[in-house]
């Protein structure tokens, strides 16, 4: 009897020809990739971003990569092949998709990172904090722990930064697989998540921020909100005040033991309060989506959402309440302006950078479509998962309550996307969980798949031309701040700019289409940036860099002939003095 | 009462003294990253982790990150409040909490 249970096991533990393979395929695509981006030139040359100057090895390797997956996923009648050659798959897609900028140059992508860097520096030089600085001082808790972590482990901040994508989604997926655990038992779907997870991801925020940080701790109070804080709901009779009461009467909790759930909620009151201290947004999504789940009686703890508003109503009345008064968070709002802000201002630019855009809307409509069939396939057949649902729809309801930037949908297409990636596998996969996808099911995945990943790169790298930077542009920004004075005013042409990462409180940082606005004529422009230089009592160093130009350009502010009569003009002006060059820069100094 | 305390709630305790004395005390680069990430981040989440009756693996480890990072955000956050913060004040402090809480866990051990 014995020896029948066991050999099933030993059978079962042994590595198929299939699992070799696939997990050979894994290491092949990871070279080729890295091997093709480690070829690419800097600075990028395309206004299509790294997508057109990626050589084909890369996308050889990304097919390989999906083809090798999607056998893996469709494994055998017992399932996907075995976990450790599914993670190995994971792993490489992520390394391939979010370690490619890192494969390419040793300097992080886009002024963000920098400009964090420098936050976490200026916190541990005061060793203070000022809420009178700016917005970042006022939900410090990301800067605070990445100023300790620096500090006290020794690594060097820009290779820290330089792979922040690669760690971030690492901790993403982390709180994804556990997530999903609650929501399906089926593991094909569960893999596939993660993977339509990377490869939807184009919104470029796994950079070294804290809207990473508090995507991951979001990621998390949800699985501890689906797991151990979960109710179990009685059939819904209807809308009636009596049907309704005793269904809210009728929920029990999902997890038995007190004493569970109550480590779970103070785990999840810890983890809300510093998400509250970190992030402006991520609270309010915790929020809504925690009141939604409840009031759809899916959690058990139902005052959880008013502890998470008088957390975060706290947060805002006390340590925020200095850039509140400022600012307030519903003066600028409405769904046209969301619209306008998010959507019409941006497809603007070179022909290139408008077909970058037009990709991403694109690839995000390529989702919420599937996602749409998949909800529509799973409520025919009587499976639709609310909870799915609620995640997925509820953080579009803070779309039109504040433009942020022009960054709002974005972000609520990021918190959105793993439960629209959920509700996608149900059409992408056969509607039983147990069914092995057949081999023109397992062709169109695969065909999928690919349209997923070229697009995630256009869009993720679209930018490339002017945030991934040089050596050189690196060089000028050092110079800039050795020939800076304390108190000076630095000024580049635009964002993006690889500054700030140092000094970020003694100077102040001002970019040319900031101060102009939209007239960036030498006419108008010359003289208020002159102006505005020489009536700082410190002077001023003007920086222009190849990739705050190109940035300009690619999304149509200026055009180059314009920018270089601009500087022509300036470098003309009395007390303006050329103090550093090289390819890709010049260094301005202008005495007051 | 010793006997009623596991190994591992011991091995931990006594991890994050002798990692809280050498981070402090600096090592080589790589060596000192991986002390200070161990004593303010892992040890600490597990440490914490163990507090809660989670016996799913998935979730024991994804609650060690996110309790490490979150505990040292807290902590980070107020030191900087009260303006009091070193990166040495905090691992300090991040070693007494795993300390705590192993202590709460071999009390925990000692009643079961």
């Amino acid at each position: 009897m014995t020896t029948t249970i066991e050999a099933p096991n030993r059978i079962q533990g042994r590595w198929k020809p299939r699992d070799v393979w696939c997990a050979l395929a894994g290491v092949v695509s990871l070279a080729l990739a890295v091997w093709a981006a480690s070829t690419v030139a800097v600075p990028v040359s395309s206004d299509l971003g790294l997508a057109a100057v990626l050589p084909y090895p890369f996308w050889v390797g990304v097919l390989i990569l999906n083809v090798a997956f999607i056998v893996a996923l469709r494994g055998d009648a017992a399932g996907p092949a075995r976990r450790p050659v599914m993670l190995w798959l994971v792993v490489v897609l992520v390394l391939v998709l979010f370690g490619t900028a890192a494969f390419v140059t040793d300097v992080p992508r886009g002024e963000v990172a920098f400009r964090h860097l420098g936050i976490a520096d200026a916190l541990s030089r005061t060793e203070g904090i000022d809420p009178d600085i700016d917005a970042y001082f006022n939900w410090p808790g990301f800067f605070a722990l990445l100023a300790t972590v620096l500090k006290a482990t020794g690594l060097d901040p820009v290779t820290v930064a330089l792979w922040a994508p690669v760690l971030n989604m690492g901790l993403w997926l982390a709180a994804l697989s556990v997530l999903t655990g609650y929501l399906t038992r089926d593991p094909r779907r569960r893999w596939l998540v993660l993977w339509i997870f990377c490869l939807g991801n184009w919104q470029d925020q796994d950079y070294l921020s804290p809207q990473a940080f508090g995507f991951f701790l979001y990621l998390v109070v949800i699985a501890l909100v689906l797991g151990p804080l979960a109710a179990r709901t009685p059939k819904f009779l209807g809308f009636g005040r009596a049907d309704l009461t005793a269904w809210w009467l009728g929920r029990s909790p999902a997890e038995h033991r007190p004493g569970h759930r109550v480590s779970a909620l103070a785990v999840t009151l810890l983890l809300i309060t510093v998400i509250c201290a970190s992030h402006q947004l991520t609270p309010f999504l915790v929020l809504i989506t925690v009141t939604a789940l409840t009031l759809s009686g899916r959690v058990w703890p139902s005052r959880l959402p008013l502890i998470t508003a008088v957390v975060l109503a706290l947060w805002l009345v006390f340590p925020a309440s200095a850039y509140l008064a400022g600012n307030p968070p519903l003066a600028e709002g409405g769904l046209l302006a969301a619209i306008d802000a998010n959507v019409v201002d941006r497809v603007s630019g070179t022909a290139g950078h408008v077909l970058v855009v037009q990709v991403r809307v694109l690839l995000t409509l390529v989702l919420w479509a599937l996602a749409t069939a998949g909800a529509v396939r799973d409520w025919r057949r009587g499976r639709l998962d609310i909870r799915v649902v609620l995640l997925a729809v509820t953080p579009l309801l803070l779309f039109p309550v504040q433009l942020y930037g022009g960054e709002m949908l974005i972000r609520v297409s990021l918190f959105a996307l793993p439960f629209i990636a959920l509700q996608a596998c149900s059409v992408l996969l056969p509607a039983d969980g147990s069914t092995r996808p057949s081999s023109r099911a397992a062709g169109g995945l695969v065909l999928t798949c690919l349209l997923l990943a070229g697009m995630t790169v256009t869009g993720r790298f679209g930018n490339a031309q002017y945030d991934v930077f040089t050596d050189n542009e690196i060089t000028a920004v050092a110079a800039v701040k050795r020939l800076a004075p304390p108190g000076s005013m630095i000024i580049s042409a635009s964002t993006p700019t690889p500054w700030r990462s140092e000094a970020y409180l003694e100077h102040r940082y001002r970019t040319i289409d900031f101060m102009c606005k939209s007239d960036l004529s030498t006419a108008t422009c010359g003289p208020l940036v002159y102006e505005d230089a020489r009536d700082n009592p410190a002077g001023a160093v003007v920086l222009l860099t190849r990739s705050s130009e190109a940035s300009l350009v690619l999304r149509g502010v200026s055009s180059e002939g314009s920018f270089d009569e601009l500087e022509a003009w300036l470098s003309a002006q009395d007390g303006v003095e050329l103090v550093f060059s090289n390819v890709d820069a010049r260094v301005y100094r202008v005495t007051p | 009462m010793n006997a009623g305390i596991s190994r591992p709630t011991a091995v931990l305790g006594l991890a994050a003294v002798a990692l809280s004395l050498v981070t402090l005390l600096g090592l080589p680069t790589p060596l000192q990253a991986v002390a200070a990430i161990a004593v303010l981040i892992l040890l600490p989440g597990q440490a914490l982790a163990r507090l809660t009756p989670v016996t799913d693996f998935a979730l024991r480890a994804l609650l060690v990150l996110a309790l490490g990072l979150a505990a040292l955000t807290a902590v980070s956050t107020a030191m900087f409040y009260l303006a009091v913060w070193s990166w040495q004040a905090c691992v300090v402090t991040m070693g007494v909490i795993t300390i705590l809480a192993c202590i709460a866990r071999a009390r925990q051990e000692a009643v079961s």
